[in-house]
């Protein structure tokens, strides 16, 4: 029995090497299955072991990946891709169309997290082994943009190991296992402890990075993170706090890696509700039904005093739903309602409002950079001009409840569009709620307007893209005009890294260890 | 006997389910973990099944029920965060609370009593003075504050100590160990301070105390007179008598130092149970947060039922009272 015992000791106790990599993040990947959680996290993660037919490259352009090359079927019938050859699954079996075939079934199956990137799909042919057609009910544009993530599994591998379908319930085979074509395979998988990744040989790409072997940590509390980056225990942390990126600047130890998200800051209205629910004298009616009233909010907050104090110029103010940078965005539009407290108590006058009404805000306090401390800045600017906010600041799990539940008379929303793309936050943020066609699901305030709605559709069918963007203006310049959201700034995106260590930081959050470079 | 020990069994049994009920009438105040399941895309319909799939849709006391129904079979259910049974992740993460609150608590004894000794030897010495004044420290500094200190002066300044984690463990069968590395051993140092620091101070006052106390004894200064050396004196004769008291406050700090274990491991990003309930509290991980606070309350109920029984046998005068009471 001792002897067994012996036996079963093992030593994981790799030797220090020269170009090891560790870094930490918040939160750890949920899962190892890129078709079962569509988060952040787990995609960022997985884009090191799987592959897309396409991916981002460092300006977030969308470039090859396992398919060579891509083209229109006639008149917008659909996409032909040419598959890459050669391509090799870490476990040696070799990629080709029915790969694909099998992975759009995974990924689009309903026990999949990512199924919505594949509501245009009308069908995927295979044409030979390494010529796949993927058919849309209507000509769309983006639709090779938004399948970026859409992650390749064997089809082999996946069915001798049972993991047909993602399984986010009770987890599968694939939930702690990963069989990719990526540059990095998962050598050793501890949820929540460590996850221990190492280059693979077989790659199909040249290698442009010097890391051996590279570990990710979570770790959950951010004072921890930052002594870890100080003291050399990891090499990469994200994020750091924004209190504690001056100091960090000053450290010549370590560098500080700034830039902005795609997430866009906002102030949301109930446009449906035909009463405030948290107003003290203001009863019978919603004032934020009326434009006049939502425009004297963009008025009255000081978004650029915000961003000096609050986020001590770490942040970029924003007139729209999507960020500079991102496809689609309105440039001609990118005058925020100026700072006016004048005009403010003018259009609330005009409303009938000149001694201004009290209201309920909702905002949470654990879920966007300093959120609780914008949000109180924006309730003393408010009362400035007689809106007077009781600001109601919780945790991130009881905030989306209480949005569904209408329990609210304004509120902070912050959206990240997933495809990068401005066609994003119209369908899940200003396109009138219906959840047949899966339109407006985050639209909690129930915005509608039927230019809008008309619009969307064509917007996501038009493949020429100067008419596609004088599209988008026209909903860009309908929800400014309306003040639908008060839209305040893009949220930063601040990274540290260890000074000898050099990575490139993409507005997805995505943190790719193909381009971290260790000098020695 | 008998009687008594069904009687202290069933009480106990009692207030682990009144523990459970309250548990889970508490977590729809954590919030909802719907969000944190389904992606960006997600639509009402998804929303509505999953709530109905997982039950939450159902009244808390329903919930509950099902709950105990798994857990008297051993089942507690699958993470909602990582989608895997709950009694593997515990079986994972719990040997590293454990061999941390073992330190700890080893370090609290040990120290604390031989600080405790030394400072009621020499009661007057300026070092035993000193010591009194810098235990105030630990009864009065948060757990949190100790930690970050001990990171930024032992990692961040001076190198000499990882700054989280359990560096490597070795793998023995189903328990993991960070005794048998080095890396494993530095890593324990921080956390275990941190971790016994309140008690090793609360041992080493009551130790002091104690001994004050039974330093005036009759039968110490018989000692004395009769020539035999301090030493005898002090450790084969007063220490002994001192250690009941210290013994039973032991006993049940080492529960608390279990369950205190959730700061430290969260300042030092410690895998053990106690960030494991942390993380699940931020997630909503309800069968996690569920079989989390079972086990704790199981362990609480366990050490006391333990106390009252070894209460029943050594005091013969609890006996004899309840016979007569009858």
């Amino acid at each position: 029995m001792r002897r067994h015992l012996f036996a079963a000791v093992l030593l994981c106790a790799p030797a220090a090497h020269a170009a090891e990599f560790t870094w930490s993040e918040t939160t750890d990947p949920q899962t190892m299955d890129p078709h079962a959680v569509n988060s952040t996290p787990v995609l960022g993660f997985l884009g090191n072991v799987y592959e897309g037919l396409v991916r981002r490259d460092e300006d977030m352009k969308i470039v090859p990946a396992l398919a060579t090359g891509w083209e229109p079927i006639g008149e917008g019938e659909g996409w032909r891709f040419s598959l890459r050859q050669g391509v090799k699954f870490h476990d040696g079996s070799d990629f080709d169309a029915t790969d694909v075939l099998f992975s759009y079934e995974r990924a689009s199956s309903e026990q999949a997290d990512t199924s919505s990137w594949f509501a245009p799909v009308s069908g995927v042919r295979m044409v030979d082994n390494y010529t796949v057609e993927i058919m849309t009910n209507a000509p769309n544009p983006i639709f090779v943009d938004s399948i970026a993530n859409w992650m390749m599994l064997d089809s082999g591998w996946a069915k001798a190991n049972d993991a047909t379908r993602p399984d986010k319930d009770a987890g599968n085979y694939a939930t702690l296992n990963t069989n990719g074509t990526g540059p990095f395979r998962v050598t050793r998988r501890e949820p929540g402890l460590r996850t221990v990744l190492e280059p693979f040989d077989g790659w199909w790409d040249d290698a442009t990075h010097n890391i051996t072997r590279a570990e990710l940590t979570p770790i959950q509390n951010p004072a921890t993170a930052v002594a870890a980056l100080l003291s050399g225990d990891v090499d990469f942390i994200n994020p750091v706090p924004i209190q504690d990126t001056e100091r960090l600047k000053q450290n010549p130890d370590v560098n500080v890696i700034q830039g902005i998200e795609a997430r866009v800051i906002m102030l949301g209205f109930p446009h449906e509700a035909a009463t405030l629910k948290y107003s003290a004298e203001t009863m019978d009616k919603n004032p934020f039904a009326d434009v006049r009233v939502r425009q004297a909010v963009g008025h009255a907050i000081n978004v650029p005093a915000i961003l000096q104090t609050i986020m001590r110029g770490n942040a970029q103010e924003v007139s729209q739903l999507v960020g500079p940078g991102m496809r689609g965005y309105s440039t001609g539009l990118a005058e925020r309602p100026a700072y006016d407290t004048d005009r403010a108590r003018a259009l609330l006058a005009e409303a009938g409002y000149s001694d201004g009404f009290s209201f309920g805000f909702k905002c949470t306090n654990d879920r966007y950079l300093n959120d609780e401390s914008v949000c109180q800045a924006v309730t003393g600017m408010l009362a400035q001009v007689g809106l007077r906010a009781t600001l109601d600041a919780m945790p991130v799990q009881n905030y989306w409840p209480e949005l569904r539940a209408d329990n609210y008379d304004m509120y902070l929303l912050g959206w990240s569009p997933g495809t990068f793309d401005a066609e994003h936050p119209i369908r899940f943020l200003a396109a009138t709620p219906n959840e047949e066609k899966k339109l407006g699901s985050w639209n909690f305030g129930g915005y509608s307007n039927a230019r809008v709605d008309e619009l969307l559709p064509m917007i996501q069918s038009e493949i020429d893209d100067t008419k596609r963007q004088g599209m988008l203006d026209e909903v860009t310049a309908i929800l400014q005009d309306q003040a639908a959201y008060t839209t305040l700034y893009v949220q930063p995106l601040i990274w540290g890294t260890r000074a000898n260590i050099e990575l490139t930081q993409r507005p997805d959050n995505f943190f790719n260890l193909r381009w971290v470079t260790v000098d020695q | 006997m008998l009687a008594f020990v069904i009687q202290r069994v069933a009480q106990s049994v009692l207030v682990l389910l009144v523990v459970g009920l309250v548990a889970f009438s508490m977590f729809r105040f954590v919030g909802d973990p719907i969000d944190n399941m389904l992606g960006q895309e997600r639509t009402q319909a998804d929303i509505d099944r999953l709530r109905t799939t997982l039950g939450l849709d159902q009244p808390f006391v329903v919930q509950y029920v099902k709950f105990l129904g798994g857990a008297v079979q051993g089942n507690f259910g699958v993470s909602y965060r990582q989608g895997r049974p709950v009694s593997d992740i515990l079986m994972e993460r719990a040997p590293a609370t454990l061999e941390l609150a073992a330190v700890s608590g080893f370090l609290a004894i040990s120290i604390g009593i031989g600080l405790g000794v030394f400072t009621a030897i020499r009661r007057d010495g300026w070092a035993a003075n000193t010591i009194m004044s810098l235990s105030l420290i630990g009864v009065s500094l948060p757990t949190f504050l100790i930690g970050i200190l001990l990171i930024y002066l032992f990692s961040v300044e001076l190198g000499w100590l990882p700054s989280f984690g359990r560096g490597d463990t070795v793998r023995i069968g189903g328990w993991t160990t960070g005794f048998l590395t080095e890396s494993g051993l530095k890593a324990l140092i921080l956390p275990s301070i941190t971790l016994g620091l309140y008690q090793m101070t609360l041992i080493m006052r009551l130790v002091r105390s104690e001994m004050l106390e039974v330093l005036r004894q009759d039968y110490i200064r018989f000692a004395r007179a009769r020539g035999l050396r301090d030493r005898a004196v002090n450790f084969r004769h007063a220490l002994k008598n001192t250690l009941v008291p210290v013994i039973t406050v032991t006993g049940l700090q080492l529960g608390s130092i279990i369950a205190f274990a959730i700061i430290t491991e969260t300042v030092f990003q410690w895998p053990g149970v106690g960030l494991l309930f942390i993380n699940a509290i931020q997630f909503v991980d309800i069968p996690v947060m569920a079989a989390y606070l079972m086990l704790i309350s199981v362990m609480f109920v366990g050490i006391n039922l333990i106390v009252d029984l070894l209460y029943f046998s050594i005091d013969p005068r609890l006996r004899a009272d309840r016979t007569k009471a009858h």
